[in-house]
């Protein structure tokens, strides 16, 4: 019964012709757009990750501080309430860290008549205060402290990259909902325009006693091959501009967000957007399946 | 096997009701054959389709192979329809397939299996003499031959009732016979036979059980 059941399938999107491709075209279209913002959204989620985790807050010190005196500044600073932890940094290791920046210009480094980099101390906010109303408090509390010249620390842009990477989700919901919603009618009007050319075989079938599982699942069927095959499309469409794109956009993505690599979607959202695609058939071939009550 | 009880039916066209079959009761037996006779809008067809639950009554009982037809859920209606076979006078063959498709599709969707299909629908085409015509299209097929591979679309499932409407009323006189004598060999295996047809010479020329219809009522019950 299966093999007869995809076969009037097969048979029927072979009758809707063009409003079947035309069907197609849509959801493909649709879960493009879905599946391309969703590809960059996660990217982003990774670098907001990222750098959520890596936020800092850096105290310069006036001077550098012998050893007992590092010792009681770093009891001071984790006393002070959503501290995480905290680390001396001299003034040696602040230039060898710069040297290690510079890379092969460290030789200007060399030349400087003194080092001019202060002491510091890093402090890794607790994970309740990574917000930028949290690292606020945090920065004007340290400042205060009478060893502190300077205070540099903000998570304000991790929060823009987070507000930008909620934009990208919304406005792929949005145009994925709206492309999901054409390719739904015209998987409606598809079926439609099958149940009208396969009257006289619905008549035949409820006359020799079908079950009505015969006469209708090959309208879901019908819609949900539809909607597995523009789900098909539009992932390969997705891996092929994630090729072409991927190595142009990743020394940008590296520049701006740290991030050195751009990722495919995972395994997980694949499947959802296989399965997207069925449901959006599926839905549009159920919806014209109640034209063919008896 | 067939028993109408005080059936009428009526229409309801917008505010006007039409009486389509008035007051009709009547019985018919295991194996008999029985010819349906009366003028065009007597009420044959609304008749057949009372029998075959494309109708239901507005009043009175029927019932079919000894099922009271009113009370079939609809996949009860489906499973009694499976048991026997129906012919129009319009042969309603399937025209994207061919004859053996046309044949073997009412045993696919009512889930024969694959195995037996081809043994059935050839046997049922060889039943109505069309074995040599399977793989023929219904636009290629005479009046009488597309009539004849409707009568083996109605008796592939080996059924116990078969409900002719008007199977001749295309035909001419020598396609008519020819379609008439596989009607009476499917009758002589033993399947009970009721045929509506508005032509008297031919309900007299069957030599059967004869139910007259006139205006809804029925008039006569010879032979």
């Amino acid at each position: 019964m299966l093999g007869f059941l995809l076969g009037e399938a097969l048979r029927d999107l072979r009758r809707a012709g063009r409003v079947a491709v035309t069907a197609i075209v849509l959801i493909t279209l649709s879960l493009v757009a879905l599946g391309g913002f969703w590809l960059l959204s996660a990217n982003l989620g990774r670098a907001v990750a990222e750098w959520k985790d890596r936020v800092r807050i850096i105290l310069y010190l006036r001077r550098e501080a012998t050893s007992l005196e590092q010792a009681i500044l770093l009891e001071r600073v984790k006393a002070v309430p959503n501290v995480a932890g905290a680390r001396y940094i001299s003034k040696a290791e602040a230039l060898s860290s710069l040297k290690r920046v510079l890379g092969k210009d460290a030789t200007v480094a060399d030349n400087l008549p003194s080092n001019p980099l202060p002491a510091s101390i890093e402090v890794t906010p607790a994970p309740g205060a990574a917000t930028p109303e949290g690292a606020r408090v945090l920065v004007t509390r340290l400042g205060t402290m009478p060893e502190v010249e300077e205070v540099e620390g903000s998570v304000e842009w991790v929060e823009r990259l987070s507000d930008w990477q909620r934009l990208l989700v919304s406005i792929g919901l949005g145009l994925g909902a709206t492309l999901a919603l054409a390719a739904i009618l015209t998987v409606t009007t598809a079926t439609t325009l099958v149940l009208h050319a396969r009257r006289d075989e619905t008549e035949i079938m409820r006359l020799v006693g079908a079950p009505e599982a015969a006469i209708r699942l090959p309208l879901l069927l019908q819609g949900l091959i539809q909607g597995l095959l523009g789900a098909t499309f539009a992932l390969l469409g997705l891996v092929a501009l994630y090729r072409v794109a991927a190595p142009k956009l990743e020394p940008l993505m590296s520049l701006t967000v740290g991030l050195p690599s751009l990722e495919f979607l995972p395994a997980s959202a694949i499947l959802r957007l296989l399965a997207a695609g069925a449901a959006l058939g599926a839905f549009g071939g159920w919806l014209a399946r109640g034209r063919s009550a008896m | 096997m067939i028993e109408l009880h005080r059936v009428s039916k009526i229409y309801e066209v917008g505010p006007v009701k039409v009486p389509a079959l008035t007051d009709v009761s009547f019985r018919i037996d295991k194996g008999e054959f029985v010819v349906l006779n009366g003028p065009s809008g007597a009420g044959k067809t609304t008749l057949m389709r009372l029998l075959y639950r494309e109708e239901e009554p507005t009043e009175g009982e029927v019932m079919v192979l000894d099922q009271p037809l009113a009370e079939l859920t609809p996949r009860e209606v489906s499973a009694f329809r499976r048991t026997i076979g129906v012919v129009f006078q319009d042969a309603k063959l399937l025209p994207g397939r061919t004859i053996y498709e046309n044949i073997a599709f009412v045993l696919r969707v009512t889930g024969v299996p694959r195995r037996e299909i081809t043994a059935r629908a050839f046997e049922a085409l060889r039943a109505v003499g069309l074995s040599a015509r399977a793989q023929a299209y219904p636009a290629q097929l005479s009046q009488g031959e597309a009539q004849r591979a409707a009568l083996a679309r109605a008796i592939v499932r080996e059924q116990a009732l078969l409900i002719a409407d008007e199977p001749t009323g295309n035909l001419d006189e020598g396609m008519a016979a020819e379609v008439l004598g596989v009607i009476k060999d499917i009758w002589a295996g033993g399947t009970t036979v009721i045929l509506a047809t508005h032509q008297s010479r031919l309900a007299a020329s069957l030599r059967r059980r004869t139910l007259i219809l006139e205006g809804g009522h029925l008039v006569k019950d010879e032979g």
